[in-house]
């Protein structure tokens, strides 16, 4: 038996040994990674990600490297940009993820095209390096201010802003014709909620109204997973969810307290069905192209949602036009009257990897990219709206139906943070929410819960506000 | 030195590959995750050491209590379905109808969800229960003039054990089938001639013979729902509100979504002790060792 055992363990020791040498083996290493290596010495290959279903996000970055290749010619250097694109088909989550691994791999992407809130933990895992120099680029000289808080992570700027939005409430005009409301009043909807003359509140009693006299099942519907949408609500009654100058979550209690009693109310009144949380996206985007609520808290990028799919029963994909005949666009009304209405804005942006070989060349696409052309390529058939000035007088965008209506929206704008945790403070709220919505917990009680799961989840990195 | 390896060599090389994947697979990923269960690994992927702090984390998680509580239901109810509907199938299949190709077909049928995709078969439950008039339960209802519905928000965890369940059996149904199929049939023509009834029969001639696999099916099932989550993950996601949420799904969701690999880790290790705990438990209870006792008959 001895002679085994003696065996067994120097095949074993030289097995763990083979395993973990490796596994370690990676370090320093170009790792088989994305540079280059196409074969031709003189073209450099740059690998650009993003999330579907928005193509244009990556087709950008090859029309910007057609450019570059040209400006690359002009000026006598013996050097091509390739640009090879990977779209991602999954959800926000696993998109993060697989980033993750990709990096520590060595195989990620030299450009991530992400949500700004990503910023946080992508610069504090050493996943991208920073792009101050964009902000004193000439390219991006006319860039909406405001922009340049969402992609700014401790100080410095860690993403090119690529897409902006609003997230406005639509509101169906065939329904309030049928309240009684004129074409003059419905059409100046959107003023009256500019002006804080038109409040939540309003909002709520005449979706009661409409539910009431039986003219349409629901009153008032929003998206049915968690999402950034609830935070305006936060912000709309006052609150706020961070800290800059600390870098910590802020847990507002007053303004959470009274975001969840809001949603406990157009549940109790039978506004929102109880159990939306547990709807599908597809049956959301039916229940509000076919007339089957007032309004919707909805994406300026719905419109491209519902021409892309036959949502509608009997009409299947319907058109930007048809849209506007039947939707109007509002900012989300005032918790107030007279006070400011809001939105909320989820600007993607592209990142640049710090693996990446190629920097400099990366930094001119960037810059190529923001070109007003390109940006109105993604904007218009996405309906997204543009990052700067130049972009937004484009005739393209400006002329366009949807955009055209909702760039007012970016001077009433919000933004969520680019915290590290923010996911999971916000993961937090959704289920309050729920909870609140599907009668399981009062909102007392879910503001408890919240609290001790807050503190468990973020420790050190919340602030409570009484 | 040398007659030793002559003797060890065939058995080495025979087990060499195993040993390897066994070591790759099952060996590192449980050292891996004791170690990180102890870090407080992040998005960042930097290995901090934080001592006991997961563990604390959990004792204090004001969900831990309620999933502890879906756990143990969600698996000794998914486990009775999968074992005794399981036992059913095979006894219907084998012994009731005689005809080969008729139970063939229709063990055909209940193994179709399992070769099923996963994503297909969760979506045709998700589909099936949608609370909106779109969902098919919905719209049959409405053809009768019915109200909505909304069963994944009264009843998510019935519909978890259900589809688990239902998919579950498959395996128990084709180990009882060859069970019940090894046992020799002279023991069925005798219990005829003396006039057994049917009850009899199962009871006296079937279930003895078929208790090791039956005994093997209950333990392997039983570990297998302590670490699944896939279905749960694909049709309630957990919810709602965490009425679905399971130890191991809860682990899954602090790693990949809050990526809190560190924390998930401790869940996971947690997960890891109690099924070893079981285990043995069980071994002991079924008396395990005796199974695996070498033949007294030369």
């Amino acid at each position: 038996m001895r002679p085994f055992k003696k065996w067994f363990l120097i095949i074993a020791s030289i097995l763990l040994i083979t395993i973990m040498s490796a596994c370690g083996s990676d370090d320093g290493s170009d790792g088989g990674s994305n540079q280059s290596a196409t074969g031709d010495s003189n073209t450099i290959t740059i690998r650009v990600q993003s999330l579907s279903p928005e193509t244009t996000r990556v087709e950008n970055i090859a029309l910007a490297a057609e450019k570059l290749n040209e400006e690359l010619k002009a000026e006598g250097e013996d050097i091509q940009i390739q640009v090879e694109t990977d779209m991602y088909d999954g959800s926000s989550d696993d998109y993060a993820k697989q980033f993750m691994l990709a990096h520590q791999a060595k195989k990620e992407p030299d450009i991530y095209t992400t949500g700004h809130e990503n910023i946080g933990w992508l610069a504090d895992g050493n996943y991208i390096l920073p792009l101050n120099e964009l902000k004193d680029s000439e390219a991006y000289k006319d860039t909406f201010p405001l922009i340049w808080d969402a992609v700014t992570y401790k100080g410095e700027i860690w993403g090119a802003p690529q897409d902006m939005e609003s997230r406005p409430v639509y509101y169906n005009k065939n329904l309030l014709r049928e309240l009684g409301w004129t074409d003059e009043e419905i059409e100046s909807l959107p003023e009256k909620v500019v002006n804080g003359e038109f409040t939540l509140d309003d909002m709520t009693r005449v979706a009661e109204e409409a539910v009431n006299k039986g003219i349409v099942e629901n009153g008032i519907i929003h998206r049915p997973v968690e999402g950034t949408d609830f935070h305006a609500h936060i912000f709309n009654f006052g609150g706020t969810v961070y800290d800059s100058e600390q870098n910590k979550i802020v847990f507002d209690k007053p303004a959470v307290e009274k975001t969840l009693q809001y949603f406990d109310e157009i549940t109790e009144k039978g506004l929102t069905p109880k159990d939306i949380t547990q709807m599908e996206w597809s049956n959301i985007h039916r229940t509000v192209v076919n007339g089957k609520t007032l309004f919707y808290y909805g994406g300026l990028w719905n419109v491209f949602n519902w021409a892309d799919d036959p949502y509608h029963d009997e009409l299947g994909k319907v058109d930007e036009e048809w849209v506007h005949e039947n939707f109007g666009m509002m900012l989300i009304p005032a918790s107030e009257k007279g006070g400011k209405p809001n939105t909320l804005s989820h600007p993607f942006v592209y990142t640049v990897s710090s693996n990446t070989e190629h920097f400099d060349y990366i930094v001119r696409l960037l810059e190529i990219v923001a070109d007003p052309e390109i940006q109105a390529n993604h904007d218009v058939k996405t309906a997204h709206l543009p990052v700067t000035q130049s972009a937004a007088e484009h005739p393209d965008i400006k002329n366009n139906m949807t955009l055209g209506k909702a760039t007012y929206m970016l001077d009433y704008t919000t933004f969520v943070p680019n915290h590290k945790d923010f996911s999971a403070f916000s993961k937090a709220i959704f289920s309050a929410i729920q909870a609140v919505e599907l009668d399981q917990k009062t909102v007392e009680e879910a503001m408890n819960d919240l609290e001790t799961q807050l503190q468990n989840d973020l420790g050190d990195e919340l602030i409570i506000k009484e | 030195m040398r007659s030793s390896w002559k003797k060890w060599r065939l058995p080495v090389i025979m087990l060499g590959p195993f040993l390897i994947l066994v070591v790759i697979f099952y060996f590192i990923p449980v050292i891996l995750t004791a170690i990180l269960a102890f870090t407080g690994m992040d998005s960042s992927m930097r290995w901090e050491f934080i001592e006991l702090n997961n563990f604390r984390k959990l004792l204090a998680d004001p969900n831990i209590g309620l999933i502890l509580k879906n756990t143990v239901t969600y698996v000794l109810f998914t486990l009775v379905i999968n074992v005794f509907f399981g036992f059913i199938l095979a006894l219907l299949t084998t012994y009731f109808i005689r005809w080969e190709r008729t139970s063939l077909f229709f063990r055909t049928i209940w193994m179709l969800p399992r070769i099923t995709p996963p994503v297909v078969y969760a979506l045709l439950w998700i589909w099936f229960f949608d609370p909106s008039e779109y969902g098919l339960l919905n719209s049959i209802r409405s053809l009768f003039g019915l109200p909505p519905v909304s069963y994944l928000t009264t009843q998510p965890m019935l519909i978890i054990i259900l589809a688990n369940g239902l998919i579950g059996a498959s395996f128990g149904m084709i180990i009882f089938s060859s069970a019940i199929k090894s046992i020799p049939r002279d023991l069925f023509y005798a219990a005829d001639v003396d006039g057994a009834g049917h009850l009899s029969v199962i009871k006296d001639i079937i279930f003895p013979h078929i208790r090791w696999p039956f005994m093997f099916v209950t333990i392997w099932q039983l570990l297998s729902l302590l670490t699944s989550y896939e279905y749960i993950l694909l049709i309630t996601d957990g919810g709602p509100v965490n009425a679905t949420e399971v130890l191991a799904l809860y682990s899954y969701h602090k790693a990949f979504q809050n990526f809190e690999y560190g924390y998930g880790s401790a869940i996971s290790l947690i997960i890891v002790i109690i099924a070893f705990f079981i285990s043995l438990l069980l071994w002991k209870v079924f008396g395990m060792g005796k199974m695996i006792r070498p033949t007294r008959i030369e």
